[in-house]
């Protein structure tokens, strides 16, 4: 997951948090396998490599690119999973470094959900495109390892995927668990929410950002135009019913730029927003 | 997309087909913790008894700790505490085969003690009124700052302090460091006036006349401390410690209520006096002793706290020494581990030995020119204490927690060999004691 992945059990006996702790691991590393980018053997891998070709997915990468559809449907193109290529262009590791307009350019016709054929279970993408799932991968692993756990004990669970959680209900003696976000640099400071039940998602990166000099842009790229997404807040939390959902929500808002605030209240989205 | 179009029911229809029956619906129920803990009080109160063996000083405290959050991490605390002390404590005078009459400090009475006991000046009572007011808030990304003020007040001394602070946190929070400077600036003012140096205890006066040799009526201390300590997590399961701290006191910082006894400089037996017809007074030579105007500390602690699954293990060790030559070692253990659901027990040991200043003397040869700086005060002796004691905490449904801790302690000095005079090596009688420690505590939040 590219990041600490933790499970709570509020359990005083060994072996059924052993359970719970083994069953969310199994859920973290399975999904690490079959879905990372990084990874030459994983079905995104293979997908990406098909050069053009039709392939065939199971089941349920199958649902995993439904709910792409659904997003990129949602949001009016602005949530694409083929939008990873534009990385090659822009590397958000907080360096000086805007990529000419050209550039972009070159690669936008890489971009693009509607340049894609999905036909469960069959999925075409044009040579030289790539899919990744950023954004929903680690949230839907939060949901499964939270059902996971589920299905081992009764006790109170929090999954944790680096900031991204979900919890089964409150703590044994009905009080929430407390959540420490991360405030953003400059101003803004820690904070604490408290989680009684569902999932928190956190979008904006603290550490992942490019600078010009003057303007520190957050790495949110815009896949219609290529462009990082102007007046974009430094880091959404959103409560949801579940991780995906919340998830959905920030990098939907995100995505929204100086409107985030706007978007997310129109939706009646319990959320909290931090800007420099 | 449109300005206008609403897709929470699409998205959850879409995670729904996503997760399918996998995930078992769950309200969202975040709620920022400010807003639940707005206007909430955490509050830590202590009853708190220690009573030395013999008679000796006896101390309840009474001590209530609140903190409020703001939220944010933006925190008021408030400190108040009283403490009442009775009981007697050692003059500083030696023991004599002979009972011993002393000029009490106020110099309108006389008391005895005993043949073959430490002299203990028995007019020792006070109550103690504490009250410290602390705000704590982060104030970038990676730093905490603190402020605090406080002040105290006794019938004879007074204490206003302030301290400021600073953590930063380093390493993935990994690392912490902290920085603290607290000053204090404290009133003495005993009773019967400020005694001069290594004079002697007068005879009893009216009420309407100042005791003989007085400098004034009060006097003032200052103290500084520096502290800088650095918290490592070496592991999800423990956590070391490093401080080093630095002291500066300066003014007075003599004990104006303690005495040293003149001895025969052949036999180290004390002085025998005889007041002027009519007048009550000592039966011995006794000066007040005279402490240097300023002492330098330094420390460096370290403190490792281990957790086994549960059960936390903490042992820290201390290193001090000052300009007064007193040099001391700390060594102290804690182990906590669960009883049952909700409750913990919590041993607990400590030793402390330190080396005795430079000027400490058990008594004053009658006929010798007198040192610069003497005092015959046990606590700076040769000392070794121990502390042997255990805590009993237990956390209620409502998440409210009370606790017992009992502890015994027992503080044995020696004077050095080079301070005895005459036959003193033999019947030398420091004044050790037991003490028992007992403390309630409760937690709760309002």
């Amino acid at each position: 997951m590219g990041s600490p992945c933790e499970v709570l059990v509020e359990s005083s006996h060994e072996q059924p948090a052993q359970a719970v702790a083994s069953a969310v691991a199994a859920c973290a590393w399975r999904i690490e396998a079959k879905f990372s980018r990084y990874r030459d053997d994983s079905a995104v891998a293979r997908i990406n490599r098909a050069g053009g070709e039709t392939v065939e997915v199971d089941e349920e990468t199958a649902k995993l690119l439904d709910f792409a559809d659904h997003a990129w449907k949602m949001s009016d193109g602005k949530f694409d999973i083929t939008s990873g290529v534009l990385r090659r262009a822009w590397t958000f590791d907080g360096r000086a470094r805007v990529p000419s307009p050209d550039d972009v350019h070159a690669l936008l016709p890489l971009v693009g959900w509607s340049r894609v054929t999905w036909q469960r279970p069959r999925l075409t993408l044009q040579p030289g495109m790539e899919i990744d799932f950023g954004g929903i991968g680690k949230e839907y692993a939060v949901d499964l390892a939270l059902a996971a756990a589920v299905a081992c004990t009764d006790a109170p669970v929090l999954v944790n995927f680096g900031g991204d959680l979900a919890a089964t209900g409150p703590q044994r003696d009905g009080r929430a668990w407390r959540v420490g976000v991360e405030g953003v640099a400059g101003s803004h400071i820690p904070w604490t929410l408290e989680l009684a039940g569902g999932a928190l998602a956190t979008s904006g990166d603290t550490y992942r950002f490019i600078t010009d000099g003057t303007d520190r842009r957050p790495h949110i790229l815009d896949p219609r135009s290529g462009e990082p997404v102007r007046g974009a807040p430094h880091s959404i939390t959103v409560a949801a019913a579940t991780c995906v959902e919340a998830g959905m929500w920030c990098t939907l808002a995100m995505l929204e730029g100086a409107g985030a605030e706007a978007f997310l209240a129109r939706e009646g989205v319990r959320h909290w927003i931090q800007r420099k | 997309m449109a300005n206008d179009k609403r897709i929470g029911g699409a998205l959850a229809a879409a995670a729904c087909g996503l997760l399918g029956t996998a995930s078992p619906v769950r309200a969202p129920a975040a709620e920022p913790a400010t807003k639940s803990t707005d206007g909430l009080w955490d509050v830590d109160t202590a009853f708190l008894y220690y009573g030395e063996s013999d008679g000796r000083v006896q101390d309840a405290s009474l001590n209530a700790i609140a903190v409020r959050d703001f939220g944010d991490d933006r925190k008021l605390s408030l400190d108040l505490g009283i403490d009442t002390l009775t009981g007697a404590s050692p003059s500083g005078a030696t023991a004599s085969d002979q009972p011993q009459t002393f000029t009490s400090p106020s110099g309108r009475g006389t008391y005895t003690t005993n043949a073959g006991e430490v002299p203990l000046d028995s007019s020792f009572h006070d109550t103690r009124f504490a009250l410290n007011a602390g705000w704590s808030q982060p104030f970038a990304r990676l730093y905490t700052f603190n402020a605090g003020l406080g002040v105290s007040t006794e019938f004879d001394y007074q204490h206003v302090g302030a301290n400021l602070g600073l953590t930063r946190d380093f390493n993935q929070r990994n690392t912490t460091l902290n920085l603290a400077v607290a000053y204090g600036q404290d009133k003495v003012k005993p009773v019967g006036g400020v005694p001069m140096p290594f004079s002697s205890m007068g005879d009893v006066v009216d009420d309407d006349v100042t005791p003989p040799s007085r400098s004034g009526d009060s006097e003032d201390k200052k103290v500084l401390d520096v502290l800088l300590g650095v918290t490592q997590v070496l592991g999800r399961h423990t956590l070391l410690r490093l401080n080093y701290s630095y002291s500066d006191s300066s003014g007075y910082l003599t004990d104006p209520y303690k005495i040293l006894s003149v001895v025969d400089p052949v036999t180290g037996e004390p002085l025998v006096r005889t007041p002027p017809p009519g007048v009550e007074g000592p039966g011995g030579v006794y000066l007040y002793e005279h402490r240097p105007d300023a002492r330098k500390k330094q420390s460096v602690y370290g403190e490792l706290r281990q957790d086994f699954s549960g059960k936390v293990l903490s042992l820290g060790y201390r290193y001090s020494t000052d300009d007064w030559e007193v040099d001391s070692h700390t060594l102290e253990g804690r182990f906590r581990f669960p009883v049952g659901e909700s409750s913990y027990l919590e041993p607990h040991v400590r030793y402390y030995t330190q080396t005795a200043a430079d000027f400490y003397r058990y008594s004053l040869a009658d006929g010798a020119p007198l040192p610069e700086f003497a005092s015959a005060d046990a606590r700076l002796a040769d000392l070794d204490a121990y502390t042997v004691g255990v805590k009993y905490a237990r956390q209620t449904t409502g998440g409210n927690e009370w606790s017992a801790r009992l502890e015994w302690y027992r503080q044995t000095s020696k004077a050095p060999a080079q301070t005895l005079i005459g036959n003193q090596p033999g019947n030398v009688q420091m004044p050790d004691f037991d003490a028992v420690i007992l403390q309630f505590g409760y937690h709760f939040s309002l």
